[in-house]
């Protein structure tokens, strides 16, 4: 089954036992809230997403072999 | 009652002075600024004695309103040649305005060269010979000052490179510890510190007292709305003091933003482990502290406190921005070698973007190879030392980029772009080309709706938008600078009205009158219009404000982007100054 990596920060990380990065499997046209929902991560919680280094939102759908970063509201400067 | 002290460095003859109708309403950045702009000539070298050094407290600082700690300085500033504002957290600010200081003026310079030191207290300003401290760093300059008149006051102070008048240097201000920390950073001030023979001021609050608002039910109502708004958000109630300012590497890593080694790419392999998370860990392995508050009366927290393997204190932070500038842009993953080159830098009193981006331009030159943490430690002894090569350093990456003959130079109006690739993040090198100040994330900060999404969501990658929310932001940010405000309320202003009702609420209650945003944005707008005026009278024109040809020519991985915002566009982010 095709794989993807799902980077997460910040607060974000205590949903996945504190880990940076996990490799979930999915079933090609899942969607990104559905990955997260399945990781145990609310969804409420995210603010930024990036798929492959491009901006985008909890309802973009994923093939396989994707990079994904997930953040909280965060900021700094 | 509020004063101004001038102090006269060329006679050693100090004036008091009352603000008048003129600069009642006004403090930090709007103060600052109008100073310069009224009574420093544009075309003066920054280094003459024509110049003035204005400190100013903000229009909130000594109120009690939360987060209103901030110092602004402003003068010529000898690394743009532009005015310059700089502004820092720690306790000066807090320490002026108890004693009811609006403003302190150093003007002039001293005929025989000698280095000074400013007493301020409750007596007012007093000029002594800094016999002892000439040559030291700031950590033991400002250890000897609290030796001698106790670890209540706040020192403003500047290291070796100040005394050197190097371009690139900082003024320093000590913390809630006495530690000197927090720096006016950008611009160079230190310089024109030392051009003035102050090596350090020290402000002794002893018997002064909290400013009272006019209308104190009004003034409290505001301050509750933005602690509340403050502690609501995310981003200043949890992320913040969590994970401090650097939590923004990944983030701006992801984006394809995060400029690397010397701007040559948008993403660094080295950045989880010089990340904010990583950080937040090291820190707390090793017994520092997260959630620090640089001054009091700061309820964001952003700072930290930074131990070595030992156990031992090595420094504050570092913040994103510093972290950024030695590690990334440098090839670097070492966090304790960051770590030190910021305690360096503030010993030395270097400003850290410009320290870093100047070692990033020396690495490109071939004088150390990226990476090579030991030696950029290096690079920065030889700022300590004022050897040649390290007075280059000191100077700035584009003094010192151009004695290697390089031609990939990141900055604009001679001051480093910091930690955001205006390629990548369009809407910052909209501010970046057309600040009023060089390059600088501060002035207009773009990147919480290109990147962040606070704010709204303007994409980063297309130049579509941009200008206006530059412009935009670079309006509000002279407001907040103004205000005495730490710029990070911002994040929660940009997402809920009432923090900036509040804001208005503190401001018209401390004046005793109305007061609506209008009449706030109207400050920045006034601030920047003083500070268009004074950059076109000192010879600038639409042709500095744009970025470095790179920007423009080389494409940035991971999007093989350019920046592509158009010149005639550019032109119009100050559409409002006549």
């Amino acid at each position: 089954m095709p794989q993807v990596r799902v980077n997460l920060y910040a607060m974000l990380r205590k949903y996945v036992g504190g880990a940076t990065s996990v490799e979930v499997e999915i079933e090609p046209g899942r969607t990104i809230q559905q990955v997260l929902d399945e990781l145990g991560v609310p969804a409420d919680q995210t603010r930024i997403i990036f798929v492959d280094s491009r901006a985008a939102d909890l309802s973009q759908s994923l093939e396989g072999g994707e990079q994904i970063g997930v953040f909280p509201a965060i900021g700094g400067g | 009652m509020a004063v101004i002290y001038r102090v006269n460095m060329s006679d050693l003859s100090i004036r008091t002075e009352m603000p008048g109708v003129k600069y009642a309403q006004t403090g930090g950045r709007g103060l600052t600024s109008a100073m310069i702009a009224a009574e420093v000539p544009p075309t003066c070298h920054a280094l003459a004695a024509e110049n003035k050094l204005v400190i100013a407290p903000g229009i909130l600082t000594g109120t009690g309103a939360p987060c209103g700690g901030r110092l602004s300085i402003g003068a010529k500033s000898p690394l743009t040649g532009t005015i310059k504002e700089s502004n820092s957290g720690g306790q000066g600010a807090l320490a002026l305005a108890a004693l009811g200081i609006k403003a302190i003026v150093l003007e002039g310079r001293p005929a025989d060269g000698k280095c000074y030191r400013l007493i301020v207290n409750t007596d007012g300003v007093k000029i002594e010979p800094a016999d002892g401290l000439v040559g030291l760093g700031n950590y033991e300059t400002v250890g000897k000052l609290l030796g001698e008149f106790g670890d209540k006051v706040a020192c403003i102070s500047i290291g070796q490179a100040g005394e050197m008048k190097m371009a690139a240097a900082s003024i320093a201000v000590t913390d809630v510890e006495g530690r000197p920390t927090r720096h006016c950073g950008r611009g160079g001030l230190g310089a024109v510190m030392g051009s003035k023979g102050v090596k350090a001021i020290v402000v002794d609050p002893e018997g002064g007292q909290r400013l009272i608002p006019a209308d104190a039910d009004t003034f409290k109502a505001g301050a509750k709305k933005l602690n509340t708004a403050l502690k609501a958000h995310p981003v200043t109630g949890e992320g913040l003091p969590k994970f401090g300012t650097n939590v923004l590497a990944n983030v701006i890593n992801a984006a394809g933003g995060y400029p690397t080694r010397n701007f040559r790419e948008g993403q660094f392999e080295g950045t989880e482990a010089i990340s904010g998370e990583r950080q937040h860990d090291v820190i707390l392995e090793r017994g520092g502290q997260i959630a620090h508050a640089c001054h009091k009366g700061c309820t964001i927290k952003c700072s930290r406190t930074y131990l070595d393997k030992d156990g031992q204190y090595v420094t504050k932070g570092p913040e994103y921005e510093t972290v950024w500038a030695h590690g990334a842009d440098c090839g670097i993953d070492d966090l304790d070698a960051i770590a030190r080159m910021d305690r360096m830098d503030d010993d030395f009193g270097l400003d850290t973007i410009e320290a870093g981006a100047t070692i990033g331009v020396a690495m490109e030159a071939g004088i150390v190879p990226f990476g090579d943490a030991a030696g950029a430690i290096k690079l920065l002894e030889e700022v300590g030392k004022g050897t040649a090569l390290g007075r280059l350093v000191a100077s700035g990456a584009e003094v010192l980029g151009k004695a290697y003959g390089g031609s990939r130079i990141p900055t604009v109006k001679g001051q480093s772009m910091p930690a955001y690739d205006p390629r990548a993040v369009k809407g910052i090198g909209v501010t970046y080309a057309t600040s009023t100040m060089g390059a600088d994330h501060t002035a207009g900060y773009a990147v919480a709706p290109n990147v962040l999404g606070v704010g709204g969501s303007v994409d980063p990658l297309k130049p579509e938008g941009q200008v206006e929310l530059s412009r935009n932001m670079q309006i509000a940010t002279a407001s907040i600078d103004s205000a005495g405000l730490c710029l990070f309320v911002a994040f929660a202003v940009l997402d809920d009205s009432t923090a900036l009702d509040g804001i208005c609420e503190m401001l018209g209650g401390l004046f005793g009158t109305p007061f609506t945003v209008d009449d706030y944005l109207a400050i920045g707008r006034a601030t920047l219009a003083a500070e268009r005026k004074f950059n076109a009278a000192a010879g600038f024109s639409p042709a500095d404000d744009r970025l470095p040809d790179f920007c423009k020519t080389e494409k940035l991985a991971p999007h093989d982007a350019i920046f592509d915002v158009a010149d005639e566009e550019l032109d119009q982010v100050f559409d409002f100054v006549e």
